[in-house]
């Protein structure tokens, strides 16, 4: 038997344990625990809903785009409603170093947490991909309610366009 | 009789391919690989080699250097982790990608432990045959030294491991720290588990 055996076990015996805790109940008057029942299932739905499934309250002070929003957020925002985020603001600026900087606001207005991960393809001029070490796919997670910035920094200075592929964890 | 056999026999045949996956190419350091709570994976190295490559690219620092392209040494960096792998499969990849976009030059032939001590060799003995001054062994810009640290922590069954990759760039002419970069990596569960 290996370990993940154990610990499935383990779980389909909480599991078990908590079943028969609420039949080892036989003397009680059944009015009695069906009202039982009843008032714990609205404490557990009273206690799912105030925890909020791990959700955050976020606030913005900024009103506008920043200068540097670019007109692809339509299009990065068509990929993110795929997996139900919203990309609030994409902003693309030339480093100190040189080479290309994307920042992409992602909103999670939905009520589960959402793993996804992601990959930036940077492109040259002439719309071909410069294959480089830095393009790798990195897992975010975001929580209800919640935001993150995803970011890339491009290759080298020849970079002038990124292409973004997501991938939403299925948990 | 049979048509026990078959009653037993059917779900065994159905579940069967469920049971056990057939072996198949992913891409490397790809979300579908193996996640280990225990152990640093693939998915990590690349994932600091990347945020390495990504911070060294947009400070600019290598362009500082007096040598265009800056000239790296490659220093020492420990794994201080429990996870036994091999620091190297960071470290090329990372000079992969700045040697081969003209970022950095890596000296090979540097100090008392040379990575290519042929080279050396055949370096010493032009300099000896052409004069002292005629042809000078490398002169480095940069060391690249660095240190990968683990810290553990468990709550019952549940595991939680951050590995922290920390990188140094050293300027050889003025002792200095010019750069310095930290990637973490958090991961949290009770089992290792196939990604998505």
């Amino acid at each position: 038997m290996n370990r993940n055996d154990t610990m499935i076990r383990t779980t389909n015996a909480t599991t078990t344990v908590t079943i028969d805790a609420t039949a080892n109940t036989p003397r009680m008057a059944r009015p009695a625990r069906a009202r039982l029942v009843a008032n714990s299932a609205a404490f557990m739905m009273a206690a799912l809903l105030a925890a909020g499934c791990g959700s955050v309250n976020t606030t913005y002070t900024r009103t506008t785009p920043a200068d540097s929003a670019i007109s692809a957020q339509t299009r990065v925002n068509d990929l993110f409603q795929q997996i139900f985020l919203t990309a609030k603001e994409v902003r693309m600026n030339r480093t100190k170093g040189g080479p290309m900087e994307v920042q992409i606001d992602v909103e999670n207005n939905g009520f589960a947490y959402k793993t996804f991960s992601y990959r930036f393809d940077w492109v040259d001029t002439a719309g071909n991909v410069i294959p480089s070490q830095l393009s790798v796919w990195k897992v975010t997670n975001v929580p209800s309610g919640g935001s993150t910035v995803i970011r890339a920094i491009a290759p080298s200075d020849d970079a002038s366009d990124f292409r973004l592929q997501l991938r939403q964890s299925e948990s | 009789m049979r048509i026990r056999s078959v009653i037993v026999l059917l779900p065994i045949a159905l579940l069967a391919p469920v049971a056990c996956e057939r072996a198949r190419y992913v891409d490397t350091g790809s979300p579908e690989g193996i996640i280990t709570v225990g152990n640093v994976d693939m998915q990590d190295i690349l994932k600091a080699s990347s945020g390495m490559l990504e911070s060294l690219a947009e400070t600019g620092v290598l362009k500082t250097a007096k040598n265009k392209p800056a000239q790296l040494v490659m220093g020492e960096i420990v794994n201080d982790t429990s996870s036994r792998f091999d620091v190297g499969e960071m470290t090329y990849r990372m000079r992969e990608q700045l040697v081969n976009t003209g970022q950095a030059a890596v000296v090979t032939t540097f100090g008392n432990t040379p990575e290519d001590k042929q080279a050396q060799e055949v370096l010493r003995r032009e300099k000896f045959l052409k004069g002292e001054t005629s042809e000078p062994l490398p002169d480095p810009d940069f060391s690249l030294t660095g240190k990968i640290t683990q810290v553990k922590r468990s709550a019952g069954d549940t595991k939680q491991v951050t590995y922290t990759f920390r990188l140094t760039l050293t300027n050889l002419r003025s002792g200095l720290e010019v750069w310095t970069k930290t990637v973490d990596m958090t991961k949290l569960g009770n089992k290792n588990a196939v990604g998505f």
